[in-house]
């Protein structure tokens, strides 16, 4: 009787020392709470489901989410090794692979739905296809970044190089505007038409698009081959403004390789890889290789910078950006395919709070993270080039103080 | 896509003259009315609904994928882009067609009549104002799309506002929202606003059958009874663990405490988590499916080894029982919609639901049982036979299942304020739970001596429960 009486002691006893410290870490934690916080992701490793008729994805280019959720991804096809097309060579060498077509749409739980792309009557497809876009009004825009003559389908040599795809002067000098189900409906630029940086007829090496539907204007990050900023009127496809950085007249002289220690370019270096709009006005562009974020208003006039991670050389840090889905949109989703992570931003002050990911080839890993998207709860989306060649989903698990500068791989793990 | 009459004329016509036949369908093309028509069956579409009665009518607010609205045929101009000056009328007939006559409202039972399309509009799939009645309310009496804006014919979206006369605000409404044929794959998700200001959601795949929006208490209990008995009946796993239950205990006397102590465990864990206590890791869902398959195949090898006594699968039950909960839990997160503001009342009725299959795989399983190993086997090889089956079954899903947890990487948390807070109101609860297994395990066996286990198993060891607590368990695997 007396040791079940010291028993029931025990654990009245544990049970209030236990209430108590919970207690005080509540206390705790809502200070924390009330601290720096930011967005908190975890990668999703089933998503997206498997592809069906042994379909793989090549060098993964583009990636937006459409006003029903959908992600919509864009491909190359063209970049497969040999060994794995075998299902698609005459006669088929084995029962597998092929190249999926390029365009993929998927739902939010990743079943693919519909498929489509490639070269077709009345357009010219890129030789290299670069960035893809889902606009207000559902339309679907593509560019590109090849080089040398259009071919049904690029050879992997051509598009082995994501920054400088083929060989010879850039062919895809044009964007392209289809319907979602891939009817084609207008085509900006021509291939290898291309005078430059001041050319209002032709592009050069789009790479990617965004369309305000306040004003229907189209801005293209222009791109590869050019050093600026492009708008045009998203039914007419005519030219309206343009600029360069920090909103000066573009110029396509080389500045050489870039040096983290010199004056800061004038100009953009190639690619001028982003341009997103804000929805209180502000222009995001993506100067890649300068690592630098520049913000401008729609007409063109320079605001401020950020420079992201100077000291990277090569493809540069600055790849893509995305906004969290807040009305205000508080936070900038920064891809940086250099450093294999993803920058959680502040909007307004353009300061790094924390970032996530590493490179390798596992779930929640990067191998040349290439383009960003976010969907209407907070998921992120990222896409692969070169030898990455995947999509992959972050799933928004809500708020959570910020306790690392670099969280590394965000495996799921529990909520807070 | 091709109509089948002219697939069939040009191949009747031979090579001849299929040129004739193009030269005549591009003409006709030509000749014809800008118009098209979808054909294809949409394979993901989702609508939104917003269902408000006020005064002495009911508005339904609808948005629809206008890709949804197949043989509509829509007026264009250009290439393809919806012609928005002359497109209301289509807009009508489309509303009426595929979406009126699918729908369902019934008024305390009643089936209310057909609506009155009081607006339609076609709307740019990037239009937010279905966020909130008030918005989507505005949105369909305020000014139209025009021409200055060019839209693909089957890019946007069709929003309807009926309206049914009923006779009160404050009856209680049903709907059957028949909308499946939209697509492949449809969800609706709709949004109720009663009287009292309320706002309740819902979201249905295909199509749900007669959703009661406010139902009683009683309507909300019986809809959870029925979930429960037949999630039970079609749960395998769960079939398979009471099979195994069964085996060694063929008697409802004795089987009572170990079925009770099942249905109180996951009872618990059922609780919590339609409260939203359970952990919210991706991979637990398939952690605990992988425990439930390993919960039979202990169980059944448990019955292979034999000797099990009443007191000891109690125990072991109440623990599975707390891992089936949060499966069953799984089951039950898209039905708990339904419970209205009965939340508690029908997840208890789930849970009754669930004991009576139970009770009925229970009758029909221990007569069954008896007659096996009476006329077919006897009992100790019957239960090696029968459990070494259930055990492979078992053993199957739980590689299998364990593959696709194994897809997860643990990584322990932060060690936040947060996550120890956490951890400690765990801890807290499984005192609590542990105290209480405790005092059952320590006085039910004076009240209900019913530790023995089956002669047949038991024979060498037989202990008497009146020597004590436990005295049945020291050493018997």
């Amino acid at each position: 009787m007396k040791r079940n009486l010291y028993i029931g002691i025990g654990f009245s006893a544990l049970l209030v020392a236990l209430g108590i410290a919970s207690s005080v870490l509540e206390r705790r934690a809502a200070v924390e709470a009330a601290g720096a916080q930011a967005p908190r992701f975890e990668v999703d490793p089933m998503w997206p489901k498997p592809l069906p008729n042994h379909w793989l994805l090549g060098m993964t280019i583009g990636v937006s989410v459409d006003a029903q959720d959908h992600i919509w991804i864009i491909h190359r096809g063209g970049s497969l090794e040999r060994m794995e097309n075998y299902a698609a060579a005459n006669p088929p060498a084995s029962e597998c692979c092929m190249a999926a077509p390029p365009v993929l749409e998927f739902d939010e739980e990743g079943n693919l739905l519909r498929h489509w792309g490639g070269p077709g009557q009345g357009y010219d497809w890129p030789v290299s296809n670069h960035g893809i876009t889902v606009d207000y009004k559902g339309n679907v825009w593509i560019g590109g970044n090849g080089r040398g003559a259009a071919v049904a389908a690029p050879t992997q040599a051509a598009a082995a190089n994501e920054s400088q795809p083929g060989g010879g002067p850039f062919n895809d000098n044009m964007v392209l505007k289809f319907t979602q189900d891939g009817k084609f409906l207008m085509q900006i630029g021509h291939p290898g038409q291309s005078k430059g940086s001041n050319d209002l007829e032709n592009l050069k090496g789009p790479a990617k698009m965004f369309v305000d539907k306040d004003a229907n204007e189209l801005y293209v990050a222009d791109g590869y081959g050019n050093h600026r900023v492009i708008v045009f009127d998203a039914d007419t496809g005519k030219s309206k403004r343009y600029w360069g950085a920090y909103g000066h007249k573009p110029d396509d002289t080389s500045l050489g390789p870039y040096n983290p220690d010199a004056p800061v370019a004038q100009q953009f270096r190639n690619p001028v890889h982003c341009t997103e709009l804000a929805n209180d006005g502000l222009l995001y562009v993506c100067d890649r290789v300068n690592d630098r974020i520049q913000v401008f208003h729609k007409d063109g006039t320079f605001v401020k910078e950020t420079i992201i991670a100077k000291r990277t050389l090569g493809d540069g840090s600055v790849w893509d950006i995305a906004f969290s889905k807040d009305p205000q949109q508080k936070y900038i989703f920064l891809a940086d395919g250099s450093n294999e992570k993803v920058y959680v931003i502040l909007r307004d002050t353009l300061e790094i709070l924390t970032s996530f990911g590493d490179g390798g080839r596992q779930p929640g890993e990067f191998y040349a993270v290439h383009s960003i998207a976010t969907d209407s709860k907070g998921n992120i989306f990222t896409t692969e080039t070169y030898r990455g060649q995947r999509v992959q989903k972050f799933i928004y698990k809500g708020m959570a103080p910020v306790t690392k500068k670099d969280q590394g791989v965000v495996w799921p793990k529990k909520a807070s | 896509m091709e109509s089948p009459a002219f697939t069939s004329s040009t191949t009747r016509c031979g090579k001849a003259v299929p040129h004739l036949w193009i030269a005549a369908t591009l003409i006709m093309v030509f000749l014809m009315p800008r118009a098209a028509s979808a054909h294809d069956i949409p394979s993901d579409v989702t609508v939104q609904a917003f269902l408000k009665p006020a005064g002495g009518h009911l508005d339904l607010l609808v948005r629809v994928p206008m890709n949804a609205m197949r043989d509509t045929e829509f007026p264009e101009h250009g290439a393809g882009y919806l012609d928005l000056d002359r497109v209301d009328a289509s807009l009508r007939e489309a509303a009426t067609v595929w979406i009126a006559n699918f729908i369902e409202v019934y008024e305390d039972d009643t089936r209310l009549p057909t609506p009155r399309t009081v607006e339609v509009r076609a709307s740019l799939e990037s239009d937010k104002s279905f966020s909130s009645y008030d918005e989507a309310l505005a949105h369909l009496t305020g000014p139209r799309l025009t021409n200055s804006v060019q839209v693909y014919w089957n890019q946007p979206m069709l929003d309807v506002l009926f309206e049914y006369p009923i006779r009160s605000e404050q009856s209680r409404f049903s709907i059957h929202p028949g909308l499946a044929r939209l697509g492949l794959n449809v969800i609706t998700a709709l949004r109720f606003l009663p009287s009292n200001g309320a706002i309740r959601a819902f979201e249905f795949v295909g199509d749900p059958g007669l959703v009661r929006l406010d139902p009683r208490w009683y309507q909300a209990s019986f809809t959870f009874v029925k979930l429960g008995f037949f999630h039970i009946l079609a749960g395998t796993d769960h079939l398979l663990f009471l099979f195994c239950l069964v085996i060694p205990f063929r008697s409802l006397r004795k089987l009572i405490p170990v079925v009770t102590s099942f249905t109180v465990a996951h009872s618990i864990t059922l609780i919590a988590s339609a409260y939203n206590l359970a952990p919210d890791f991706l991979w637990f869902p398939p952690l605990i499916e992988t425990l439930i398959a390993m919960s039979i195949v202990y169980m059944a090898l448990e019955n292979i080894v034999g000797g099990i006594g009443v007191q000891r699968r109690w125990m072991i039950t109440f623990g599975f029982g707390l891992v089936h909960g949060f499966g069953f839990s799984f089951a039950l997160r898209q039905t708990l919609q339904f419970a209205g503001s009965h939340l508690l009342s029908s997840l208890l009725s789930f849970n009754i639901g669930v004991e009576l299959g139970q009770l009925l795989v229970l009758v029909l399983l221990i007569p069954l049982l008896h007659a096996f190993f009476r006329y077919a086997v006897a009992e100790r090889m019957g239960t090696i036979i029968l459990s070494a089956l259930v055990a492979h079954t078992g053993w199957h899903w739980m590689i299998d299942r364990g593959e696709r947890l194994r897809q997860f990487r643990f990584v322990w948390p932060a060690l936040t304020a947060a996550a120890l807070a956490s951890a400690m109101h765990w801890l807290m609860a499984i005192l609590i739970l542990a105290a209480l297994v405790w005092c059952v395990a320590k006085y039910w066996p004076l009240k209900f001596p019913l530790g023995q286990p089956s002669p047949s198993q038991s024979e060498p060891r037989t202990h008497s429960v009146a020597h004590g607590l436990n005295t049945e368990t020291g050493g018997e695997i």
